[in-house]
């Protein structure tokens, strides 16, 4: 049964990890071998930290999981390239040491690791994580983010030239989640293999998008506020990566799918009036915290839920 | 029947250690959480805290015993305020250092401590004098431990500094002098003090042998012979530290709800 639940987890952090390699390329394309030291060191402080805890803990620490490695690796991700490195070794130390091993490992854990050491980060080192001047070539908007343009409430009129770029992901921002049609293929292999999970990303990025439409932060279409809004900052890579935890993810489609909902409103409502550039990931918390209330949800008998 | 008379060492050791109020019992975690960022705050906060339970432990034991217990939380209350005050007034008054603004709304606030509340009722008003002295006195210490540790933790890691003095640390995490990094130094150091009694006095802790590795000693035909029993409940629990069943119905609702096979299978 243990070598079972293995072979599962493997499977699952195996997916998300073959998954990475798109953005992970295309942040080696755009900024060279930062991007490899930032991911470098963030999944090697994830994997030395599981190791030590499991250690401490004496309990078997299994590599093979590739859990710790999928942790380091997003948060890498959702770094600005040419980061002090200790930010992403401090980011990867707490999602593992303080919001994965005290619940008891990857798929016992309560909220995304990655999610909550990303969000730690934001709170202790905010200058740092919305710097993205490091630029490297010419980009859409020079060294702003989008979400920083978006914050601020700009007017914006789209050409081709620049709805390429943004789509492509060439535009200053997080290393790894600013490419929509990159992620639009991690969903296609999600589909494949987990089609289930992308329910939530569907509510997620369905209430997003409308929210976007309705209320838009710049003065644009409702069209251009909706393709600003999900090609900024993480939103699609948390909708792809976090929404679709395995351990997070309450059972049952339309809990998925409210899950997600619940999600993106969280979501948008911080972007519209927080104090964070990019709240992503709290709003992923939040969502986590919220799922745990659906188990108390009672499901007439031949329903949803067991 | 009489009640088995604890020891004073019994008292100490149960106070400020096994039934930590801070970090076991989470008693007074308001003024710790919010107040406590440095450990001249953190200082200051464990003598008004000590200084208040002490005395009221005392005047709870010596004179409360026999006042009804809507009337003697009303008394605690009074107590704390006529301590806290003087001080308050002293140290704004006389200190040539101002207190800062978070001091001046969470020092007033350990006069209705819940510390000191929790104490009285249930160890002073129901023991003698003297080990009521000797649980305020536990009390004091475990608090004013981790007061100070916390304090000092969250100074050099959220601030770089010591008691004001610069360390120069390559990096400060900010998230440290916040509240919720407090709480996260709290988990932590209840772990640590939970693990560390339970290996140090397994007879006053409950599952002691769950939370501690020991080794007891098992009779056999030529003497004893120490044996790791709790080896298989490591291994246990390694085993089990993944939810099996959790995975299993997760993928069989994914193949059941998205049977893209058109049910192929069943037939």
């Amino acid at each position: 049964m243990a070598e079972n639940k293995n072979y599962k987890s493997t499977q699952v952090f195996g997916d998300y990890l073959i998954m990475l390699i798109a953005p992970f390329a295309l942040s080696f394309i755009y900024y060279g071998s930062s991007a490899v030291y930032v991911t470098a060191a963030s999944i090697a402080t994830a994997v030395i930290c599981d190791a030590a805890a499991s250690a401490v803990l004496r309990k078997r620490f299994r590599l093979k999981n590739l859990d710790s490695i999928f942790t380091g690796a997003a948060i890498a991700m959702m770094m600005p390239a040419g980061i002090a490195l200790y930010v992403p070794v401090i980011a990867a130390a707490f999602a593992v040491l303080v919001a994965k091993v005290p619940f008891g490992g990857g798929i016992n854990a309560p909220f995304v690791p990655a999610a909550a050491g990303f969000a730690f980060s934001c709170v202790c080192f905010k200058e740092k994580i919305f710097d993205y001047s490091f630029v490297t070539g010419a980009k859409f908007l020079g060294s702003s983010s989008i979400a920083s343009m978006l914050a601020k409430g700009n007017s914006v009129h789209l050409n081709s030239g620049d709805l390429i770029d943004i789509l492509c992901g060439n535009s200053a921002g997080p290393m790894g989640t600013g490419c929509i049609l990159i992620l639009a293929g991690c969903c296609a292999y999600l589909f494949v293999k987990r089609r289930k999970a992308l329910l939530s990303t569907l509510g997620f990025v369905g209430v997003c998008a409308a929210f976007a439409f309705l209320f838009p932060r710049v003065n644009a279409s409702g069209l251009t506020s909706v393709i600003l809004e999900l090609s900024s900052g993480s939103l699609m890579f948390a909708a792809v990566f976090f929404m679709t935890d395995f351990s997070t993810m309450p059972q049952g489609s339309l809990f998925g799918i409210l899950y997600g909902a619940v999600g993106g409103l969280i979501c948008m409502l911080m972007r519209l009036s927080g104090a964070y550039e990019e709240p992503i990931c709290f709003a992923v918390l939040l969502a986590n915290a919220f799922a745990r209330l659906l188990e108390y949800v009672p499901v007439r008998k031949g329903g949803d839920r067991k | 029947m009489s009640e088995k008379i604890p020891s004073a060492k019994e008292v100490l050791i149960k106070g400020s250690f096994i039934h930590n109020p801070i970090l076991i019992q989470c008693a007074g975690l308001c003024p710790v959480v919010a107040a406590a960022a440095s450990l001249k705050n953190a200082a200051l906060l464990a003598a008004a805290v000590s200084i208040t339970t002490l005395i009221t432990c005392i005047i709870a034991s010596a004179l409360l015993k026999k006042v009804q217990r809507w009337i003697r939380m009303g008394i605690y209350l009074i107590i704390g305020i006529s301590i806290i005050c003087p001080v308050l007034f002293l140290l704004e008054t006389r200190s040539e250092a101002e207190l800062p603004l978070v001091m001046k709304i969470y020092l007033p606030l350990i006069a209705v401590n819940s510390v000191t509340a929790v104490h009285c009722e249930q160890f002073s008003v129901r023991n003698p004098v003297k080990l009521a002295f000797y649980d305020s006195v536990a009390v004091s210490i475990g608090s004013s431990a981790v007061l100070l540790i916390c304090g000092a933790i969250r100074e050099i890691i959220g601030y770089s500094s010591i008691a004001g003095h610069e360390l120069k640390l390559h990096a400060t995490i900010r998230g440290a002098a916040l509240p919720f990094g407090c709480f996260i130094i709290l988990g932590f150091l209840a772990a640590i003090l939970k693990w560390i009694s339970a290996y140090r006095y397994p007879s006053l802790v409950p599952d002691s042998e769950a939370i501690v590795r020991t080794k007891p000693k098992k009779e056999d035909g030529e003497g004893t012979v120490e044996v790791d029993v709790f080896d298989e409940f490591w291994n246990e629990s390694s085993k089990t530290d993944l939810a099996a069943d959790e995975y299993d119905e997760l993928f069989d609702s994914l193949d059941n709800i998205f049977d893209f096979n058109g049910g192929e299978d069943e037939k």
